[in-house]
């Protein structure tokens, strides 16, 4: 770095020392207790909750993949329903709060506070 | 239901022949809530706002030292519903080596403000004037330090422009990196540090409350701020000049009535009272130029601050 | 007339008491929903302020502030979710309480001593602004590299179960910190070329994610059980507050001066304000062993210490336009539009309008209580819904949360990542709240060591040199090797 002695490999550097130490002290104290390498959470052993924790995590990931393109309204009606649905609740109930809660963020975060969720498909009817 | 599918046919084919601005306009700021990019979008959005008679959306993107957000402005989709306010790092950054991005990416609309640096002490430091002041770093080289932006930022380059200008070595006086003028100024106040080149309205609360003194302008005349500041020139003899400024932008290929409309309602934000107060209030500079000379002003930015990057070692 | 009565004139007019009000509901709402802040919500009215006069402009300002600090607290408590970052220091302890069937007392507490700490801050504002601004102006990078060294001691006391591990958490903070290009060097640190990386990780999406949705995530998992939640009553928040207030009145106090002088050094705000005072909390409780199973000692005085924090941060910024947090760097840019210019000669040149900001802050703080019950209630009223609709409904506000931070999808990215590291964490025994103490220091301690390693040449002596520094440096290195050595010295014996 011209002019300056200081560089940016110092701090991380820091940190990496430090991350080694710790690191070789907890890998001795796991050894002396005998603790399994990984802990599962019991969850995982079950089917229903496995499945709803699966859902949220495609929600989410679905949500990253598609809201630019399809637009934030369209795509968190459909990953409300699909997680509400996914924990149980009735297809009614379903549909009146995805698009209730939907619309509330809209005037909430659109409107009042100005963030600019994208309109992906209905860009043209934006307001 | 045909009915109805029909309407919306319509309504949609109406809406897309209708004249431009249709829906709410976005305005990006590469820079923090709370700074002089982010004041100068905000009145300017809100101006805009009643010329277009759409919402305009001042949204920050912050991160990367600018980078983050002249990226953003710079990809969004070309069709005049996302501005930006692009500043004088779009034609420093990629000397550096720190992104792609020029100047040349964006279509500018008009050119609202420049602010010259100033150089600024402490109020109880020995210096009265640049010529003790650059005595003092080209006698004992390395002793004082500078600060008020990041490394390889505006001010620097000010600062180290200056002292290669005046044939000494620009390492005579280390540069500290800072986050902004503010937190420079509070450092050099403390007795951080010795030198804070930055714009005048940055310091200007110091000035006033007498905690920092200001030496000169790097300006071709005295600042309406402080009519009795000297300019380089008259201090030096010295034509070394540097400003931070900023421009209403579009990303590169825009529809050519969109730019026009914009560019037709920006005149007339920038001629108007609320923001001609607005600036001098805060002390900003107000400078115009359409879009044409906006491109050639950027240009020839580009040129100087690169020959002066590269001057003083920072370029690679 | 006296200046007072022309200040109490300017307040107690109809228009601004209208403006207050607004603001206030306004600032409730922005600090209870996560990912939206106190700086946000002062962003979004600097638009509306320029159609306002000046004490009106501020007045809404001031209020708006307050309250979203204030409301943070909501969502904290009750769904383990900081509303904003000033929270987070004791989101934990909260929703431990919470979760044990003292939320009343949590959000009550909260509620209290919000008011109590702003008042207080506003007090020391009103009494000692120039005095306290010359010192916080002595504080150069040597200063404040002590001063959050002393933060990240914090997290010592933050790792309730083991230390070590709090130590591993508060590095891997530190690690996420060092990514992008902010850092001294303007260097692009790990960001492979990406401009998204470049632009470094942005704490609140991290930070709902961290809490908010791990959380969420060990909720569905145990969606087979009864859900506890759904137990939880809240009356009147205000009851055992007297008892409180006699028991811990040091706490209280010791929170307030803190927040204060944190808040009013330039470049330390409410969220370190927070951090520090839960840790000093507990390193000088009596009953340190119960912090962490929802204790209501730290609650009081990290709560105290945050609003406190709020009216601190305005002493340098009237007195030399300095900002002392990152909502007092949008006020300075609206006190000069109205005319009121930042500066030693603003107590006299506007002493009514000076003083009718002040008002602004006692009744901001008076209204808190009022209003604060209400926004209770209301987000009361949420938790009845079954947890099959409220899961999913508080999911999509913390992915919209963390996008409107930087209106960048990234943020969701970074908030889905940061969830899942954080479940894994504390499944294994990691706490994680010192990873995002990490996070809200590292940079300030790389700039702040890199700084002062310039500015001295780097001579390591110099950071002692300066008397507040070495003043400093010194408790810093006590308050490390203090426990040690007694712990040495036990073994000895």
């Amino acid at each position: 770095m011209p002019g300056q002695k200081f560089g940016p490999a110092w701090f991380p550097g820091l940190i990496a020392i430090g991350l080694a130490i710790c690191g070789a002290l907890l890998v001795r104290a796991g050894l002396r207790e005998r603790a399994p390498l990984f802990a599962m959470p019991q969850w995982m052993q079950r089917q229903r909750p496995r499945r709803a924790v699966a859902m949220v995590l495609a929600g989410l990931v679905a949500y990253i993949l598609l809201a630019d393109a399809l637009g934030f309204h369209i795509t968190g009606v459909l990953i409300l329903a699909v997680w509400m649905r996914a924990l149980g609740a009735s297809w009614r109930v379903t549909a009146l709060v995805a698009v209730v809660a939907t619309v509330v963020i809209h005037f909430a975060f659109y409107r009042v506070l100005r963030v600019p969720l994208p309109w992906g498909v209905l860009e043209r009817w934006a307001f | 239901m045909r009915k109805l599918l029909l309407a919306a046919l319509l309504f949609a084919a109406s809406s897309a022949l209708a004249q431009y601005p249709q829906r709410p306009i976005q305005l990006i700021v590469p820079w923090g809530a709370g700074g002089g990019t982010d004041a100068t979008a905000r009145i300017i959005g809100s101006l805009l706002e009643k010329e277009l008679k759409q919402p305009v959306n001042v949204v920050n993107r912050t991160g990367g030292s600018g980078v983050v957000g002249h990226q953003a402005i710079a990809s969004s989709a070309p069709d005049g519903y996302t501005l930006g306010l692009i500043t004088v790092e779009i034609t420093m950054m990629h000397h550096v080596g720190l992104t792609q991005l020029r100047h040349t990416d964006y279509t500018p609309i008009g050119l609202v403000n420049a602010d010259p640096a100033g150089v600024n002490v402490r109020a109880d430091s020995p210096y009265k004037s640049m010529k003790d002041l650059l005595q003092a770093i080209k006698s004992n080289p390395g002793k004082m330090k500078a600060s008020g932006t990041g490394q390889g930022g505006i001010w620097h380059l000010a600062i180290a422009g200056l002292l290669k200008d005046q044939g000494i070595d620009p390492n005579a006086l280390p540069w500290v990196p800072s986050n902004g003028a503010a937190p420079g100024l509070q450092d050099m106040v403390a007795g951080g540090v010795d030198v804070v080149p930055c714009s005048l309205p940055e310091a200007r609360s110091m000035i006033d409350a007498g905690k920092v003194r200001a030496l000169a302008i790097m300006d071709g005349s005295p600042p309406a701020l402080y009519p009795n500041l000297p300019t380089l020139k008259q201090e030096l003899g010295t034509n070394w000049q540097i400003a931070a400024w900023r421009v209403i932008a579009a990303p590169k290929g825009i529809p050519a009535d969109a730019q026009r409309t914009l560019v037709t309602a920006l005149k007339k934000v920038y001629d108007s009272k609320e923001y001609k107060d607005f600036m001098a209030s805060r002390g900003f500079g107000v400078v115009w130029a359409d879009p044409r000379e906006t491109a050639k002003f950027m240009a020839a930015s580009d040129a100087n601050l690169g020959a002066a990057l590269k001057a003083v070692g920072l370029a690679k | 007339m006296g200046v007072l009565a022309q200040a109490f004139a300017l307040v107690f007019d109809p228009y601004v008491l209208w403006v207050i009000l607004a603001s206030a509901a306004f600032g409730l709402f922005v600090g209870a929903v996560p990912g939206l802040t106190a700086t946000m919500a002062t962003a979004l009215l600097v638009p509306v302020t320029f159609f306002m006069p000046p004490v009106p402009a501020i007045a809404s300002i001031v209020t708006a502030t307050a309250m979203a600090i204030f409301a943070g607290d909501i969502p904290s408590c009750l769904l383990r979710m900081p509303g904003t970052p000033a929270s987070a220091a004791y989101t934990d302890e909260a929703y431990a309480l919470t979760k044990k069937g003292e939320g009343e007392l949590a959000l009550g507490a909260g509620l209290v001593f919000s008011v109590i700490g702003g008042l207080f801050g506003t007090a020391v504002l009103i009494a000692a602004a120039p005095a306290l601004a010359e010192v916080a102006l002595k504080f150069s990078s040597f200063e404040y590299f002590w001063l959050v060294v002393l933060g990240l001691f914090s997290a010592v006391f933050l790792a309730h179960a083991n230390p070590l591990k709090g130590i591993v958490s508060l590095l891997f903070g530190l690690l996420v910190s060092a990514i992008g290009l902010d850092n001294p060097a303007g260097f692009p640190r790990f960001t492979f070329g990406n401009a998204e990386l470049a632009g470094g990780f942005t704490l609140i999406p991290i930070m709902i994610g961290m809490f908010a949705v791990s959380e969420i995530i060990r909720n569905i998992g145990s969606i087979d059980e009864p859900w506890e939640m759904a137990q939880t009553k809240i009356g009147n928040v205000f009851r055992g507050m007297w008892t409180l207030t006699k028991r811990y009145p040091m706490q209280a106090l010791r929170g307030s001066v803190l927040g204060t002088a944190i808040g009013a050094l330039p470049g330390a705000g409410a969220d370190i304000a927070a951090w520090m005072s839960y840790a000093m909390s507990k390193r000088f409780s009596k009953e340190p062993e119960k912090f962490g199973t929802g204790h209501i000692e730290g609650i009081i005085e990290a709560g105290a210490s945050n609003n406190s924090a709020l009216a601190g941060a305005w002493i340098p910024a009237l007195v030399f336009g300095i900002p002392g947090d990152s909502i007092t760097a949008i006020v300075i840019g609206v006190l000069y539009i109205k005319g009121l210019n930042p500066g030693p000669t603003i107590f006299m040149n506007n002493a009514a309008s000076i003083y009718a900001i002040f008002l602004v802050f006692i009744l901001a703080n008076l209204l808190m209580l009022p209003l604060g019950i209400a926004a209770i209630k209301c987000a009361k009223q949420m938790l009845r819904a079954p947890r099959e609709v409220l899961m999913p409904v508080i999911l999509l506000f913390c992915v919209v949360g963390s996008f409107a931070i930087n209106n960048s999808i990234f943020g969701v990215v970074l908030m889905l990542a940061f969830g899942l590291v954080a479940y894994v964490m504390e499944e294994n025994g990691f706490p994680v709240a010192p990873a995002i103490l990490g996070m809200v220091l590292g940079a300030m301690l790389e700039e702040n060591f890199i700084s002062s390693m310039i500015k001295a040449d780097g001579r390591i002596f110099a950071f002692f040199e300066r008397p507040i520094a070495g003043s400093l440096g010194i408790l810093a290195l006590a308050v490390v090797s203090v426990p040690l050595l007694r712990r040495l010295y036990r073994a000895a014996r």
